[in-house]
């Protein structure tokens, strides 16, 4: 057979065996790179969020309204307006996890052989492949006495150590930081926590408002959605009694507005009254929200409509006499010395008499305050009495005379809001907390831990040669902060090397 | 042959040394450093014994621009003519700059807190809430300084190392640039919104500034690690060209190609306060309209023969893209120049207004739109306004408030900052365009670099990650809800999870240098995006800063 035949009828080589499709789909989905396609894809989705306005923000109405019917349909269908509640951005977050945790698990074996299974030892050839490498020599001692030399030095450099012996070759292995290469797996579990905690709010929670006003009592609260431009409304019964027993806005400038720029803090005291659980009193104010049995009340807002918490009236009696100053508290009463009894029922910011003869208001603002109030003398019937400011009263003879004895004047009062609304979450199973401080602040932690301790390994291999001299390689690297590292690995060396030695000798990097 | 190094003797005989050079070395590294924190320091203890007649907020923070200027300046000549004397100019020039900048911020600190007592007693409240309500992170004014702070202190820690100190020629224009808008917002006080009056204000507030000038100086690497990897200029100058021209065609509501004009913003002063009310209504300065349109088509002709030229290798077009090139630069500065010039020489505003709103009503179209938009109405009254009432709206306001209104270079602060950063970067595309090979090779080394870029990568990831979790926990005390994917949240997010896919590329393909460069690039221009575009361009929970 000729040399050309042998070839041409030489045993078919076999061909690369095919990896099974299914295995081929997990290394895919596990992959890294996909994870990093998927990350993109949610820049995209996000960044869309954010160009196109989103149903629950403030205005969106007037940007439904300037858009073309096309726009309109093109953008409804595709879930635009709500997209970060859509079904392909959840799902796109759910695939993100699930490659989380297959890419964790493919790699997770090999960063945990590392703590597990440190490399003591190793070839010639092989620590002079690494980073940073430098060979030398010894002179004199033998190679465990010069073992336990390079064993201090690693060690006064903050390694620990481990001392082996293969063959006729000494090796000793120095390592800092090795739970750092698990330090990415927690940066994932906490994230994934995160998304847990966030998923499950999400399915299980909701969103309500409840306007309260001082005295009011209720066990209904109101839950919004959005669907485009509308809020809808629906009812929903809580377990126990909410009611508002004070209001108080903190202003900057007392005499000023109640409005938003003039204003420190708003206050709300409720009475939660639970069958389970017994009555309590609790405050509210901003950035201080109530947590009770998964729901969440924040001080949302406050009904700009001019209101008095306490009031301050001078009483010039009607016979002659000193004027006496009483405080009344909103929704209180009080008893002068001669048994007259005060009640403070309602407030009017800019009086006017509406067309029933009841009292009501022109505005909002402080223009004509004026409190109205019930008297009842000592023997006489309950009376309605209006208390006005003195620049108008005294302007004004219906508005100031006498009534039930005395001469009514509103000489002072607390400015407040007439109601303030709370914005409620429902969170039955704490998820936000869990998410979002055991998630949040063990991914930061995570993080720190990550990227500000690295995995450190030296090593130093020696062995005797024929003329009776040691020959020492020393080699290190670390996975992260290399430059931090290379400090620590040209002070070992030149430890090694010693004073006398300084201007000779290599130390190799690649 | 190199004699192989021999093992010092007295290790044998347990002699290992303990002294450590490295200690001593390293803390004198940090005197710029310590330098600025004991200045800046000193200065706020200055300012509370001596109180208000001492240097004001605003003059420190113009101090700062001008080191940060001046340092930028030395550092760069340095690149071209080495001496030793403009290394240490440059260096502790940008400690200077960044010890007036802190000074700047904790002085506005002392000032605020002076300004909000003074009218607490006058209006009889004995009440004295706690200093930290005061801290400067309340507005966009306020994050600015911070931000430009966070950048220059993070140059100081990060370019210790002598071939590093290069750094502070690329970062410390990027924060002047910063402290340019902050001039243009002014540093006017504002009534702190109750919301913010939180301990997580300084937390949150604090840790975005840091994360973003670390952005910042991770961008600035990655800028130098594209010239160093030999990246053409004329590519550099095609992308700084594209950002020009978009500028352009974006200010003034686009009117600069489509109506050959730009309109700046008027005021309108406000009794209550020394801070004016922005107006719905726009001017036309005169000749700025064509001068930033020629230099838009000149930008658009760097593009096209820069293109030519990477795609076709074809010389003459890269000679005549570098000859449009210094064209667009001169065209970009008399721009500007005419800008400003007419913002501050124009007296006859509301007559100018009148005829201009008269010979063009679709203006008091949009001015009326404006207007409306901010008001609260409801979906059905807001869908009956007409076209007319618009008009009428407008013209009511113009009739009525019309006399006071006024120009000022504070109106648009986001525009002419971007006009400037677009010819900051025509400059210094210019300027890497002369004697290129020289300065790459007195650039730092690849590898020190890309380390660095990583290393600042992952500083701003983790500062990033802290800014949206701080975020969310705030979010979840005061609004009611951790997570609502408001505009700036979603922001923060795209730029997080940007800096999250470079740090896996470099995981999954070994992506190191070019590839790496790009993204920081992508990740910081979406992290400005996330502190100008946001409360600009964007509505949301987050609008006032």
């Amino acid at each position: 057979m000729s040399a050309a035949e042998e070839v041409i009828n030489s045993e078919r080589v076999s061909a690369v065996p095919r990896v099974p499709v299914l295995n081929r789909f997990l290394d895919y989905i596990s992959s890294v790179r996909l994870g990093v396609v998927v990350l993109c894809i949610l820049v995209v989705l996000s960044m869309i969020g954010m160009l196109i306005m989103q149903q629950d923000v403030e205005g969106f109405d007037a940007y439904h309204v300037s858009l073309t019917p096309a726009e309109k349909l093109v953008f409804g269908h595709l879930g635009l307006f709500d997209i970060y509640h859509s079904w392909y951005y959840l799902a796109m977050l759910l695939f993100l996890s699930l490659n989380i945790v297959l890419a964790s698990i493919d790699r997770f074996p090999s960063a945990w052989s590392y703590i597990v299974k440190p490399k003591l030892d190793a070839t010639r050839g092989w620590l002079l492949n690494r980073r940073r490498h430098f060979e030398m020599k010894a002179d004199a001692g033998d190679a465990a006495s010069v073992a336990n030399a390079i064993e201090g030095v690693f060690k006064k450099q903050g390694f620990s150590t481990k001392i082996t012996e293969k063959g006729n070759a000494f090796f000793i292995f120095g390592q800092t930081g090795r739970w750092n290469r698990v330090g990415a797996y927690i940066v994932h579990v906490a994230l994934l926590t995160l998304f847990l905690g966030y998923f499950v709010a999400l399915q299980t929670g909701f969103n309500a408002v409840l306007r309260l006003a001082p005295g009011q009592k209720t066990n209904h609260i109101e839950m919004q959605t959005f669907d485009l431009d509308k809020k809808l409304n629906f009812d929903v019964t809580i377990p126990f009694t909410i009611e508002c027993t004070d209001i108080q806005q903190k202003l900057i400038n007392p005499e000023g507005d109640i409005d938003i720029s003039n204003t420190m803090d708003w206050r709300t005291e409720v009475k939660i009254a639970d069958p389970g659980y017994g009555t309590n009193t609790y405050e509210i104010s901003l950035n201080k929200p109530l947590n009770y049995r998964g729901y969440r009340f924040f001080q949302s807002q406050a009904i700009a409509m001019g209101s008095a918490r306490n009031i301050t009236l001078a009483l010039t009696p009607e016979n002659g006499g000193n004027a006496i100053n009483v405080q009344v508290p909103r929704g209180g009463q009080t008893k002068l010395a001669d048994g007259t009894i005060v009640a403070f029922d309602d407030f009017q910011p800019d009086f006017a008499l509406g067309q029933d003869g009841q009292a009501s208001s022109r505005s909002s603002d402080y223009n004509n305050p004026a409190a109205v109030l019930s008297v009842t003398p000592p023997n006489g019937q309950k009376t309605r009495v209006i208390a006005f400011s003195p620049a108008f009263a005294d302007k004004a003879p219906v508005a100031g005379a006498p009534k039930a004895g005395y001469k009514w004047r509103l000489v002072d009062f607390e400015k407040s809001p007439l109601a303030h609304v709370l914005s409620i979450k429902y969170d039955p199973y704490n998820a936000s907390f869990v998410a979002w401080y055991i998630g949040g602040f063990g991914l930061v932690a995570a993080l720190g831990f990550v990227f500000f301790v690295s995995h450190r390994r030296v090593w130093a291999r020696i062995e005797q040669t024929e003329g009776g001299t040691q020959d020492i390689v020393i080699a290190g690297e670390a996975n992260r902060n290399h430059a931090s590292f290379d400090d620590r690995f040209d002070r070992i060396v030149s430890t090694l090397r010693g004073p006398e030695d300084q201007s000779n000798g290599r130390s190799i990097e690649t | 042959m190199e004699e192989v190094s021999k093992l010092n003797p007295d290790l044998l005989a347990n002699a290992i040394p303990t002294v450590d050079d490295r200690k001593t070395k390293s803390w004198t590294s940090y005197l710029p450093v310590i330098f600025v924190f004991v200045g800046a320091f000193s200065m706020l203890a200055l300012r509370l014994e001596i109180g208000k007649s001492f240097i004001s907020d605003g003059a420190f923070m113009m101090l700062a621009l001008a080191s940060y200027i001046l340092a930028a300046l030395f550092q760069l000549t340095n690149l071209y003519a080495p001496s030793e004397m403009s290394t240490k100019i440059g260096y502790w020039g940008a400690a200077i700059g960044v010890f007036f900048n802190l000074s700047s911020w904790l002085v506005r600190w002392v000032a605020g807190y002076e300004r909000e007592i003074a009218q607490m007693r006058a209006a009889g409240n004995p009440a004295t809430p706690w200093i930290f309500r005061y801290i400067p992170f309340a507005n966009l004014y306020d994050l600015s300084l911070a931000f430009a702070f966070g950048a220059g202190i993070a140059t100081l820690l990060l370019a210790r190392r002598r071939n590093l100190q290069i750094l502070t020629a690329f970062t410390l224009p990027l924060a002047a640039l910063i402290l340019t808008l902050a001039r243009f917002i002014g540093n006017d006080f504002i009534d702190l919104p109750p919301v913010l009056d939180s301990y997580w204000r300084p937390i949150h507030v604090g840790d975005a500034s840091l994360s973003y000038g670390v952005a910042l100086v991770c961008f600035a690497v990655a800028v130098i690690y594209l010239l160093k990897d030999g990246v053409k200029v004329e590519a550099m100058a095609i992308w700084s060209s594209i950002f020009g021209f978009a500028v352009i065609a974006t200010v003034s509501k686009f009117s600069v190609f489509s109506a050959l004009t730009y309109r700046a913003g008027l005021f309108i002063s406000n009794p209550a306060s020394t801070r004016p009310f922005p107006t719905a209504f726009r001017l036309d300065i005169p000749f700025v309209g064509p001068a930033l349109a020629v230099t838009g088509l000149l930008l658009l002709g760097v593009v096209a023969a820069f293109l030519v030229y990477i795609y076709k290798d074809n010389e003459s077009a890269k000679r005549a893209g570098h000859v449009l090139l210094k064209a667009a630069l001169v065209a970009q500065l008399m721009s500007i120049i005419l800008l400003v010039y007419g913002i501050k020489t124009t007296t006859d505003v509301y007559p100018r207004l009148q005829a201009e709103m008269a010979a063009k009503p679709a203006l008091l179209m949009a001015a009326g739109q404006a207007m409306a938009e901010k008001q609260e109405m409801s979906v059905e009254d807001r869908r009956a306004l007409t076209p007319n009432e618009y008009e009428q709206t407008a013209r009511n306001y113009m009739q009525a408030s019309g006399p006071q209104m006024f120009l000022s270079l504070n109106a648009n602060p986001v525009e002419l900052s971007a006009l400037i950063t677009a010819l900051v970067g025509t400059l210094f595309v210019i300027g890497f365009g002369f004697r290129t090979e020289r300065l790459r090779e007195r650039l730092p080394s690849l590898d020190s670099l890309d380390n660095l870029m990583y290393k600042t990568a992952c500083l701003a990831f983790a500062g990033l990650a802290m800014l949206l979790i701080t975020g969310a926990i705030w979010a979840n005390e005061s609004w009611g809800r951790p997570w609502g994917f408001d505009s700036k949240e979603t922001g923060a997010l795209i730029a997080w999870l940007t800096y999250a896919a470079f740090l896996h590329t470099r995981i999954s393909r070994g992506w190191k240098g070019r590839s790496s460069a790009y993204f920081a690039v992508i990740g910081f221009l979406l992290v400005i995006f996330t502190y100008l575009g946001v409360s600009y361009l964007l509505p949301g929970l987050h609008s006032y800063a």
